[in-house]
């Protein structure tokens, strides 16, 4: 071989070479030992004397017996006896939020770190522009040894994932404490449900996160649209929804009745109207393919069959919210959350239009309700118990009644504070956002009557490839018209199910 | 005499050890720090990437595989065959029309004709375009009912189509106009991957009409002027000094096309995210990272793809490197 012919030669397989490296592969981080290990005691030991009283809590009698504080903490006894004071404690909170949200925050966290009597301070950093960002830094950390936070945003089944690392802990203790945990009266304050939904059947008898925020899956509904239909308000049943769908839709007119936009939490909505549960309620299985589920899947391909709905291309952000303040859309599954953005739209449409959110509507008007409610929560990694500790301590400050309302009216998440569920109702009801639009701020004022409702999607760890497993079924089945229903189903769940048992914690 | 010039020798020769190890020590000093980032953040990397492959690893190594994952990989069900085949479409369909398009551009504009300037920039500017803005916009263009190409389409009466999220070969859909149902293995590229193939080309033929027009600026002229004496015009010309002599940059621009094919992730994310018959490798790859935590069956499928490569490119060297006049 000359050398003309190794030039080429040696080009192609460098450029091979940096083509593999240059694919996306996993992340190559040095090694160290991952803290995978169980929470082991360490040698941090209670102070001889009772710490101070706090605004929270009464004064300890002095000369408290020792007490040996593992990591984490396992009892509130143990919690009681870990000592800030003096420590001066940092630590940092991964998040994702932006714009007014990260204000918002960060005026609460300069007020805690203002007014915490421990000289606890809380640094802000955003890990991400969305909740996976942060989920796989998280994960890259934990894999490269690197440092963690001691708080972060995370979904349930992302929390599960990270507990079974180790590295999230249980609330409980901090919770149940005395002296740094909530009163009776405080936690009645909270939404059951909210509270509720942060327990995790993997890990019974655990607490992996702190509700801040939680938004529930609405019916948006174009009323002008509705009335024009004839009917007077908005559908109470599925067979009503499918019905009004259908005769709204002029896919001619690219005008449709209803809405698929790739989101895994639109079909669980519509398994709960229909009775059903995509997890079985010890976690044993996903069963998303009963006949709740065949029946939620079915009306989506009757919907593409009879041209009713549209489906959003994947890269198109916001196409449904778009449609629907263009008049193009009736009905509109989707979060609470996004009712402000929804308005803005309409408020900046051509034709600007009479507009609400409804209840998801249900299989039988008579049944009991059952309604998709989600939202990430703040979670606790395992770093120091002091640490832990401080975590927790701004999480209960963030949660405050004033703090919940204000992060409500400026997230445009539900507050999860009953007492303060009803300063956030006036401030939508009296905001110039919804001026225009009385009925979509009467809706809001709904929602917290709704959440008694509220059924959760899937909190184990691995539901993330189980939703998306769960969007290529409905495009392949309604979108594509290809196949049955049932069989697409059951194919989906021997998958999730798979994955259920690949995830479960060891 | 002899002991006195053997002495002058081995001074002599003791001197150039000397000299040659100083030069030696100085290129490994000049060459370190281009070594040693090549180490940190090729190689370690790479070695490490294996290593992963080896094991069941979602988060940290959980169970030592050995080449389980590529057995897992390599079995007749897995999805590995199917991401592949995908990409191999892809590449068989980008990379002629790419290049066949770019040399009739670079043709065109490498005569005297008014505007050239501006055409050959213009034809370059969707290669300087942010990708993920482009793949944006385009994907916007193919939206189902709002995009600008079913509205021209059903402007002339024709029917609509689905294009990004479209799961159908195109086969499938030309027979159905025609009531005629095609066979299972005869359907074709799906039109998602057919629209994503049409975007590829208008970003990348202007890059390829570049490299191919230096290489035509290389060409002597005096090769065409004695041509010409000889009676050769047109397609002669064409056929027997533009096409030899523009060889190397055909075969470098074909290395690189085919190995950006199979590496091809960004622009296939932002308009499918890989449905709808558009998973090819390097997707498959990043969906088992990143939404299943599979890092080492990912590792496996990484160097799974890059001995594809490394094969493809070494029969594209064996074969098609022989045909090129230097």
């Amino acid at each position: 071989m000359n050398t003309r012919k190794i030039v080429p030669f040696v080009a192609a397989l460098g450029l091979a070479l940096s083509a593999c490296a240059g694919a996306p592969q996993p992340t190559a981080a040095p090694q160290q030992a991952a803290p995978t290990t169980a929470p082991q005691p360490t040698a941090t030991s209670a102070p001889p004397a009772a710490p101070e009283a706090t605004a929270t809590a009464a004064p300890e009698p002095t000369a408290a017996p020792t007490v040996e504080i593992n990591n984490p903490p396992r009892t509130p006894e143990e919690v009681d006896a870990i000592d800030l004071t003096g420590k001066n404690v940092t630590i940092k909170f991964w998040h994702r939020y932006a714009g007014s949200q990260v204000t918002k925050v960060l005026e609460i966290a300069n007020d805690f770190n203002q007014k915490n009597p421990y000289g606890i301070k809380v640094e802000l950093e955003q890990a991400g522009a969305s909740y996976d960002d942060v989920y796989n830094k998280i994960n890259a950390s934990i894999q490269g040894g690197g440092e963690l936070p001691a708080l972060s945003i995370a979904y349930q089944n992302q929390a599960a994932l990270y507990r079974s690392e180790g590295v999230v802990i249980d609330l409980t203790p901090f919770i149940q404490s005395k002296k740094y945990g909530l009163s009776q009266e405080d936690l009645a304050d909270f939404f059951p449900y909210f509270l509720e939904s942060d327990k995790n059947p993997q890990f019974p008898g655990e607490v992996l996160g702190w509700p801040t925020q939680r938004s529930m899956e609405v019916l948006y509904v174009n009323l002008d649209m509705l009335n024009a239909l004839g009917a007077t308000e908005p559908p109470k049943t599925l067979a009503e929804m499918e019905e009004l769908a259908c005769k709204a839709a002029n896919p001619a007119q690219e005008t449709y009745g209803f809405v698929w936009k790739n989101d895994a939490s639109d079909f669980a909505a519509l398994v709960f109207a229909n009775g059903g549960d995509l997890l079985a309620p010890d976690a044993s299985a996903y069963v998303f393919n009963s006949p709740a589920g065949v029946e939620a899947l079915s009306l989506y391909k009757r919907l593409f069959e009879k041209g009713c709905a549209v489906a959003i291309p994947t890269s198109e952000r916001f196409g449904e919210q778009n449609r629907f303040a263009a008049g193009k859309l009736l009905f509109v599954p989707a979060s609470s959350s996004g009712l402000p953005f929804y308005a803005s739209a309409i408020n900046a449409a051509e034709k600007p239009f009479k507009w609400t959110i409804a209840m998801f509507p249900q299989a039988s008007a008579d049944a009991r309700p059952k309604i998709d409610l989600f939202g990430a929560s703040w979670s606790v990694l395992k770093t120091t118990p002091e640490q832990e500790l401080a975590a927790w301590l701004f999480m209960k400050h963030f949660t405050e009644k004033e703090n919940t309302a204000a992060w409500a009216i400026t997230s445009n998440y539900m507050a999860v504070r009953q007492s303060a569920a009803q300063i956030a109702i006036e401030q939508v009801k009296n905001s110039s956002r919804f001026a225009n639009f009385p009925e979509a701020a009467e809706g809001y004022a709904k929602l917290y009557d709704w959440i008694q409702y509220g059924a959760v999607e899937s909190p184990v760890a691995g539901y993330d490839p189980v939703r998306k497993l769960i969007q290529e079924t409905v495009q392949k089945v309604a979108v594509q018209g290809e196949g049955d229903p049932a069989e697409a189903l059951n194919a989906a769940v021997e998958q999730a199910n798979q994955l259920l048992a690949e995830y479960a914690p060891k | 005499m002899t002991v006195i010039a053997s002495g002058r020798g081995g001074a002599a020769r003791s001197r150039m050890r000397t000299s040659t190890k100083r030069e030696a020590l100085l290129a490994y000093t000049l060459l370190s720090p281009a070594l040693l980032l090549f180490l940190a953040f090729t190689v370690f990397p790479l070695a490490f990437g294996l290593v992963i492959s080896l094991y069941n690893w979602r988060i940290v190594p959980r169970e030592f595989l050995g080449l389980g994952n590529y057995a897992r990989a390599l079995a007749p069900n897995s999805e590995m065959w199917s991401a592949l085949s995908t990409t191999v479409v892809y590449s068989l369909l980008s990379v002629p029309v790419q290049l066949s398009l770019a040399l009739m551009l670079a043709y065109l504009l490498f005569q005297k004709i008014r505007g050239k300037g501006f055409f050959r920039v213009a034809m370059f500017l969707p290669y300087v375009t942010s990708t993920v803005a482009s793949a944006a916009v385009w994907a916007r263009l193919y939206s189902p009912d709002i995009g600008i190409i079913n509205q021209a389409l059903k402007s002339f009466g024709l029917q609509p189509l689905k294009w990004l999220m479209e799961n159908k070969g195109i086969f499938t859909l030309l027979a159905e106009q025609f009531n005629v149902t095609l066979p299972a293995g005869v359907t074709g590229p799906s039109l998602a991957l057919v629209a994503v193939i049409i975007y590829t080309t208008w970003v990348f033929v202007g890059y390829d009409m570049t490299i191919f027009l230096a290489g035509l600026g290389n060409i002597p002229g005096e090769l065409y002027e004695a041509a010409r004496i000889d009676g050769a015009s047109g397609w002669s010309l064409f056929r027997n000094i533009t096409l030899p002599l523009l060889s190397p940059t055909t075969f470098f621009l074909s290395l690189i096309t085919i190995i950006g094919t199979f590496k091809a992730f960004n622009h296939i994310w932002v308009m499918t995210q890989g449905d709808y018959g558009t998973t090819t490798a390097s997707i498959l790859i990043y969906r088992q990272m990143y939404e299943f935590q599979r890092a080492g069956y990912a590792s496996a499928l990484a160097f799974l793809l890059f001995t594809v490569i490394l094969i493809v490119t070494i029969l594209q060297n064996r074969f098609a490197g022989q045909r090129v006049v230097y």
